[in-house]
């Protein structure tokens, strides 16, 4: 049978914004190729002639599905470069709002692994909880997706009256959720049979492949650099780093849904053991920062960010590299499509949580 | 003869025509019931109820505006309709010009015939049977299971004729599921013939009227039904029309009145699957104390909502996990099903039916 080659994107209903090429014989992909691209906004470029400070709601555009743990790195290296301390409930504050951008991103992710097999009510379900933190966020920070929090020296604001007890409130109802989803997702019969032993990544493959965050822990391998390499207050809260053996897209899907609940237990630690005190130490506008390099990185919720920053004095960075995690995990996708069947495509694309906007950048 | 006297005649032939008795009551079966009215209202009502069900399903409201208070969104498919109806009529370049014009206008003709040979309810009439039925036949099931599995060659075509890749792909999903599940279809309705001995839906029914064929042949039924929602398309058998896979299967490239031809087909089949499976396995008009009608619409309508609520609890099955679960689980439960009849009929006689 002759092989034919299928166009899947940009204009498919689960493709987003990129495409596929798919040699397909029959019903089996024999090989896929990302056609990466369409959204490349020349972020890294843009922040080189910004601002250490206006470069904050650039980077956050890489992954606005994240924006807590995006601006969490850039922040982080900023500070290294610039030799500053933040306060202790600063950090406690950032550690929250990481978590939360965590869990919202999370259900987007696993709406869209829903979706892959066609299960429109937990597609709706996610949907619908993701609302819960993005209010609790918008009453923090007054933005609900793209809410550039972080400054350099702390956070922009203390916590609003009333934060507490809304915030317990709604992760007990959210718990309670989990249950649900639990026993109308995971113990699905028809989607543990769509997604179980689909899109195996073994361990070895995963480390070679460089692939990071969820999709790693789901093939195995307990690497989370909030364990690894503490920052914030990650050193002063209780959570373990769930993992799965199989490495299938049921795995990844498993893995996100434990990391949502150990995402609650660390805000409401974080809550309670928060210090009183400073939220931010006082940075100029337009600081001058002294020669030099900073690596940092952070675990963002599809996995390790890192960003890498020269500067050459100034107030304006001399190159600012980001390291996404999607572009990480993007080798393992052609790796897993092959000889698959043509239904199985969503849901390993989806599975793996790539986002077109941060392979791009 | 002058014209008046030609004129004259006719118009006395037509009084005859509407005066008599025959005439109107076919009249009447033909448009309104069961005829062409039940099934095009049925889908306005249908689509609206999924999306609702859906809705409260899902924990959201669905739609609202377009319609009378608590109905709201009732009219809505009336006016996506209209607005689909004025669409310009766009063929693909690669299309097959003549037959991509014909063949969605032929499968909601298809589907309506079906309804012409399926008796709803008993009603005196100067007809041959005493129901409501526009064709009667000793063998309506048959012809109706025969109209049923016209459809594959259909979308087959459609898929092909539309001449791109994802639609073919779509096609040939179609095809090797619609054909997979006409065995088991015809394996189980098998059960229910070989109880009554007779092709005759009316008798089908009437033979029913001691203990419903779902408590007799329960196998049957769940083989049935399965198969019926493969049939039909509707999730977790969605496969052809996959919408993350294949975009729309072989319906994906058309637009305006071709599209709202496929998508009435679709919903005018689901009318006539729950009317088969209430007929078939429920019993269909009979029941104690209320008037046959409202006994047909109650089953009719549990049945309806059961096929839809596939959409709201199951994800989308693979081709080759349905097609096993086709070949390997429902054939042989069907056939587990007539081996069944065989001792029934040995061993407890007096709990089948007797017909002639």
């Amino acid at each position: 049978m002759s092989i034919m080659r299928v166009r899947w994107g940009p204009q498919h209903p689960v493709s987003g914004q990129w495409a596929f090429w798919l040699d397909v014989d029959g019903d089996i992909v024999v090989n896929m190729e990302p056609d990466i691209g369409y959204t490349h906004r020349g972020i890294e470029k843009i922040a080189e002639n910004r601002t250490y400070i206006q470069n904050i709601p650039v980077v956050e555009r890489t992954s606005v599905f994240d924006a807590g743990n995006i601006v969490f790195g850039y922040v982080e290296a900023v500070e290294e470069l610039m030799g500053i301390e933040v306060p202790e409930r600063a950090k406690f504050i950032r550690t929250i709002v990481g978590e939360m951008s965590r869990i919202s991103s999370h259900l987007y992710g696993l709406c869209l692994l829903a979706i892959a097999t066609g299960f429109e009510t937990m597609l709706m379900w996610f949907v619908n909880d993701r609302e819960l933190f993005l209010d609790l966020l918008e009453m923090l920070t007054g933005a609900r997706i793209t809410y550039s929090f972080f400054i350099p020296g702390g956070v922009q604001r203390d916590l609003p009256q009333g934060f507490y007890d809304e915030t317990m409130r709604r992760l007990d109802y959210f718990e309670q959720r989990l249950k649900d989803y639990w026993k109308m997702f995971y113990l699905n019969r028809t989607f543990i049979t769509r997604t179980q032993g689909v899109g195996v990544l073994k361990r070895e493959d995963a480390i070679r492949l460089g692939v990071v965050g969820p999709n790693l822990r789901a093939s195995g391998v307990e690497a989370d650099v909030r364990k690894d390499e503490p920052y914030a207050a990650y050193d002063q809260v209780d959570f373990i780093v769930p993992t799965e053996k199989d490495g299938d897209a049921y795995a990844r899907g498993a893995v996100r849904f434990h990391e949502m609940e150990q995402s609650i237990s660390i805000i409401r630690q974080a809550l309670k053991r928060m210090p009183d005190g400073k939220i931010r130490v006082k940075v100029p506008v337009a600081p001058s920062v002294p020669k030099g390099e900073a690596y940092s990185r952070v675990e963002s919720a599809r996995g390790e960010l890192g960003y890498y920053i020269i500067s050459e004095g100034g107030n304006k960075p001399y190159r600012v590299k980001i390291s996404a995690p999607s572009f990480r995990n993007l080798p393992a996708m052609p790796f897993l499509a092959k000889n698959v069947p043509m239904a199985d495509i969503p849901t390993i694309y989806l599975s793996l949580d790539l986002i077109p906007l941060d392979v791009d950048r | 003869m002058g014209i008046e006297m030609m004129i004259e005649s006719f118009v006395n032939f037509l009084v005859n025509l509407l005066l008599s008795k025959p005439f109107m009551e076919m009249l009447t079966k033909v448009i309104i019931f069961p005829g062409l009215m039940f099934p095009l209202l049925f889908v306005v009502f249908a689509v609206w109820f999924e999306r609702k069900l859906l809705a409260k399903v899902h924990l959201r409201i669905g739609p609202l505006h377009v319609g009378p208070g608590p109905l709201g969104g009732l009219f809505q498919l009336i006016a996506d309709a209209l607005k689909l109806l004025q669409k310009e009529i766009i063929v693909p370049y690669r299309a097959h010009k003549i037959l991509y014009n014909i063949l969605p206008l032929i499968m909601p003709m298809l589907s309506l015939i079906t309804i012409a040979f399926i008796p709803v309810i008993p009603f005196p009439s100067a007809g041959p049977t005493n129901h409501l039925v526009i064709f009667y036949t000793p063998y309506s099931l048959l012809v109706v299971l025969a109209l049923f599995a016209l459809r594959p060659f259909l979308v087959i075509g459609v898929g092909w004729a539309s001449g791109s890749k994802y639609t073919t792909m779509g096609a040939l999903r179609a095809a090797y599921q619609l054909l997979a599940y006409e065995v088991p279809i015809m394996l189980s309705v098998a059960s229910v013939v070989m109880v009554t001995g007779s092709f005759d839906l009316v008798k089908i029914v009437e033979s029913q009227s001691n203990l419903w064929f779902i408590l007799l042949l329960p196998i049957g039924f769940i083989v049935f039904f399965v198969s019926m929602m493969a049939e039909l398309g509707r999730r977790p058998f969605d496969i052809p029309h996959a919408e993350q896979e294949v975009v729309y299967g072989w319906a994906t490239e058309f637009t305006g009145v071709h599209y709202v031809c496929v998508m009435m087909a679709e919903y005018v089949d689901l009318c006539v699957v729950s009317t088969l499976i209430t007929l078939l396995f429920l019993g269909g008009w009979l029941g104690p104390v209320l008037p046959p009608v409202v006994w047909f619409f109650i089953k009719f309508g549990i049945v309806v909502v059961l096929i839809i609520m596939g959409r709201g609890v199951y994800p989308r099955l693979r081709i080759d996990q349905l097609l096993n679960a086709g070949w390997r689980i429902l054939i042989p439960l069907a056939l587990i099903q007539i081996f069944l009849v065989f001792f029934l009929a040995k061993f407890t006689p007096w709990l089948l039916p007797i017909t002639v």
